[in-house]
């Protein structure tokens, strides 16, 4: 009797590209946040290129429509924070943190994989703006009565395709925090306490708290927005008993928060990469942990140091508790630092590109701080200085730490390492360019140039400065080259990585590389904070002997 | 036994009703998960998984119901806001024919509002005698009281929509009516989604798919229906009342 | 169950936001800055969402 064996039904007839499209698994799905949000990466600085190209001179240069100026940077800055770091830290913490706390999945594997699909269809909505008669050119923050159906101000369907796009990603935003949430409280392996969780679970945490709670008040905002515009609404408008400031009070009660969605997680990575290329435990693993709630808790309630020159708001109270944010973000630098202090330091491209974080937040913090005394933030407001303080707090700080955590994760995701040359060689061109580009702009402030102009005057000393920054801003550009030729030639050819590439202290090296879909054979013992760290210096008793293997589990679907 | 329990193990909890039970002494035992370890959990009426807490889908349910009181709560702050700067309320903006403008009166004539606040209440503890039925395996009970709230779901939307054809006013007129319209409209839209629910609950109930075991499903809607429910008491306290 | 670990004591994470929300609500009275509503409604609902989000996380967690 012949016999033969049974294959599982399902490969019959799944191709590769099905299998991508239709998966619940969630390191498919990270992977899948990661390359779509490096694909927006890219789009997003075309649009930096070609607004800095306008401002390399003064004069005109190509834009000769200062309409399609606003469209550029508009898009550029939804571009970058909704497509952008925010998708691509989720698309990090869909990754890691059940395998970091020892989970064969998220909680709800095809609510995950719908909170991933909204993302593309969001970002075609928002850029299909440009091919229905203009997109959205009111900014990122699409103030009211600029964004308002009204003569002068937003008339066409960018805006409204700007709004829906946004909607739905902000929804994918909700439902993904909501996953995250079930997942860390309900799916973590016997003995993985609150407080053995690793740093990235923690901060991914109290992100997706934020999330749950800020993004539906934008939602509502956006929707507020939408029927002003199209069904003759009056929310934002002063003229029928309606008020303009209501959208910036709305808006920033989610943005702010927002702000600490994009770079929580960053700072989680960091939190993890320091200690393994230190050699050292993280300095103070319990303040940081109350560092970064802390961090969440004030960061609801400081929305309006966005809106101090609008006379609404209470000034002294915001500035206040602006100020106040300093001292746990101050907490993580002593814990940062201090981790490093004496440690054996190996100089590879995550660590390299976690210092960059290090030092570029630093200044991005403290030039925040500046602007949170409101005397100076009334001389700073809606200057360059502004722009020079997020990107130093978004790029220098989240997309830093997002090369970071790609240097570091890259191995466990491919079984691959990227090569350490072409690694470093980036780093030092995108550190300079950065520097490049941003740095002068806090002079630019000072000198008074208002951020969202196309054109300036040739007699006022701007020239140079903004010169300067366009050639950084190329670099930047020029920085992604060796990035994508490590990451094409790695994928093919590059060092196979093994189990534990870097000697890591968390669970996901305890796996293999890339971990196979159900993501654990069998787990080492938790006692710590450092799993894998007790294994290899004998303080645990090993990989616990299970009672029998058992058939292999099914995948979930 | 190790502390920690096979993957293949803990795979088949999330998906096997009967659960297992890990005790202190590390022995494996099937056992119901309303008992032993989450005995003293306040919130022992709800599903529980095996080692304790509400099961996965009511937690995600009850966390989107958060995100949803925050979703409200940018509605409600538009309103208090621009009623906090009227210097009269409702304000009438020059805009707005008095004819239109005599009928923002909904101070005045809440009667009906305050029947479709009853219609809305009364389906909520049918909602719960539902749920109660279906925990002591009730399928009778959990059915007829299932549908008589899709009922009183269903003719709630339709007495909301009979109050604003004849309100006498728009959403375009002032900001009043801007307000009143969406706060209102999008609470009738979540009663959609309510109702939606309710039907998908029905329909699977006479598939005879819920049993005291395995009624997640209900659980999560009904916590829906009464986050729903609280919303218009709110609503209609704010609205009519305050 | 020690009391001290009770999950209804997740509910004072929210009330730090009605508490925050009440000191805004109170403070602009005194300097007779302009009171901003919008912002009490949202800090107030804030923390009913938080309060029932903790209560429900704690509540609802897996025993460790």
């Amino acid at each position: 009797m012949a016999t033969h064996a049974l294959t599982p039904a399902t490969s019959a007839y799944r191709s590769g590209l099905y299998e991508w499209i239709t998966t619940t698994d969630h390191k498919k799905i990270g992977i899948l946040y990661v390359v779509n949000s490096f694909i927006f990466f890219f789009l997003g600085g075309i649009l930096a290129l070609l607004v800095r190209t306008e401002l390399a001179q003064p004069g005109i240069q190509f834009l000769h429509d200062e309409g399609v100026y606003n469209q550029l940077f508009t898009m550029h800055g939804s571009v970058m924070i909704f497509l952008f770091i925010i998708p691509m830290l989720v698309g990090f913490g869909n990754y890691v943190v059940p395998l970091q706390i020892g989970a064969p999945d998220m909680a709800f594997p095809r609510i995950n994989a719908l909170s991933f699909w909204m993302l593309p269809l969001g970002g075609i909505l928002l850029f299909l703006g440009f091919v229905t008669g203009g997109a959205a050119f009111a900014g990122w923050t699409s103030y009211a009565p600029l964004s308002e159906n009204r003569p002068l101000a937003s008339a066409g369907h960018g805006e409204d395709l700007w709004i829906m796009g946004l909607t739905l990603i902000g929804t994918s935003s909700i439902l993904g925090g909501i996953n995250f949430l079930v997942t860390i409280f309900k799916m973590r392996a016997p003995g993985m306490t609150l407080f053995r969780m690793p740093i990235l679970v923690w901060t991914v945490l109290v992100t997706s708290i934020l999330q749950v709670l800020a993004t539906p008040v934008l939602t509502s905002a956006l929707i507020m927005l939408f029927i002003d515009r199209n069904y003759g609404g009056h929310f934002f408008d002063p003229a029928s008993g309606g008020s303009a400031i209501l959208w910036q009070n709305i808006f920033w009660f989610y943005s702010h928060p927002a702000v600490y969605i994009m770079v929580l997680p960053a700072m989680g990575m960091i939190s993890e990469i320091l200690p393994v290329f230190s050699r050292k435990p993280l300095f103070g693993y319990k303040a940081f942990v109350f560092a970064t709630a802390g961090i969440g808790a004030l960061g609801f309630s400081v929305w309006a140091h966005h809106m101090f020159t609008t006379g609404q708001v209470f000034l002294p109270f915001f500035s206040f508790m602006t100020f106040l944010i300093a001292v746990p973000t101050g907490v993580k630098m002593f814990n940062w630092v201090f981790t490093l202090w004496r440690g054996q330091l190996t100089l590879s491209t995550p660590l390299l590109f976690a210092l960059g974080f290090l030092s570029m937040f630093l200044l991005g913090g403290i030039n925040g701080a500046f602007s949170a005394a409101v005397p100076v933030d009334f001389a700073l407001q809606d200057t360059y200085w502004v722009v020079a303080h997020l990107h130093y707090v978004l790029f220098g700080g989240s997309v830093f730490g997002v090369f970071a955590g790609f240097y570091y994760w890259f191995p466990k995701m491919t079984g691959r390492m990227l090569n350490e040359s072409l690694g470093k060689l980036q780093f030092v061109l995108v550190f300079i360019g950065f520097n490049l580009t941003f740095f002068p702009m806090h002079q630019l402030g000072l000198a008074g140039m208002p951020r969202r102009i196309a054109d300036y005057a040739s007699n006022v000393g701007w020239n140079d400065l903004n010169l300067a920054a366009t050639i950084g801003g190329f670099l930047i550009a020029s920085s992604m080259i060796p990035f994508l030729w490590n990451v094409l030639v790695s994928l093919r050819g590059g060092e196979i990585a093994g189990d534990d590439p870097w000697e890591a202290n968390t669970l996901e090296w305890a796996t293999s590389s890339p971990p196979p879909p159900y993501n654990f054979d069998r787990l080492p013992e938790i006692r710590s904070e450092r799993p894998l760290f007790d294994l290899r210096h004998g303080r645990s008793r090993g990989h616990a002997a299970l009672p029998e293997p058992g058939p292999a589990p099914e995948p979930t679907h | 036994m190790p502390p920690c329990l096979s993957l293949a193990r803990r795979l088949s909890q999330r998906t096997d009703e009967r659960t297992i039970v890990t005790t202190p002494s590390g022995a494996i035992t099937t056992g119901d998960p309303g008992h032993g370890v989450a005995e003293h959990n306040p919130v022992a009426g709800l599903a529980h998984d095996s080692r304790g807490g509400i099961s996965n889908p009511i937690l995600g349910m009850l966390l989107f119901i958060c995100s949803e009181i925050m979703f409200f709560s940018g509605l409600f702050a538009a309103y208090f806001s621009v009623r906090a700067s009227a210097l009269t309320w409702p304000p009438v903006p020059p805009a707005v024919p008095p004819e239109i403008a005599e009928h923002f009166n909904l101070h005045a004539e809440p009667w009906f509002a305050f029947a479709l606040t009853v219609v809305l209440v009364i389906s909520s503890f049918t909602c719960q005698f539902g749920i109660w039925a279906i925990r002591r395996d009730d399928r009778t009970g959990f059915i007829r009281n299932i549908a008589v709230t899709l009922v009183l779901g269903i003719a709630f939307l339709i007495g909301q929509g009979y109050d604003y054809a004849t309100l006498g006013f728009g959403l375009s007129d002032g900001v009043f009516g801007t307000t009143f319209y969406t706060l209102t409209g999008f609470h009738g839209a979540h009663v959609f989604g309510g109702v939606i629910m309710l039907s998908v609950v029905l329909y699977r109930g006479l598939a005879g798919q819920f049993s005291s075991r395995h009624h997640d499903a209900v659980e999560a809607m009904s916590l829906y229906w009464h986050f729903v429910d609280v919303v218009w008491i709110a609503l209609f306290s704010t609205l009519y009342i305050l | 169950m020690h009391p001290l670990k009770h999950p209804r004591n997740a509910i004072f994470v929210g009330l730090i936001f009605v508490a925050i929300g009440v000191v805004y609500w109170a403070l602009p009275y005194f300097g007779h800055f302009h009171l901003d509503y919008a912002g009490v409604t949202m800090l107030g609902i804030l923390g009913i969402a938080m309060s029932l989000m903790f209560y429900v996380l704690i509540a609802g967690s897996s025993n460790d």
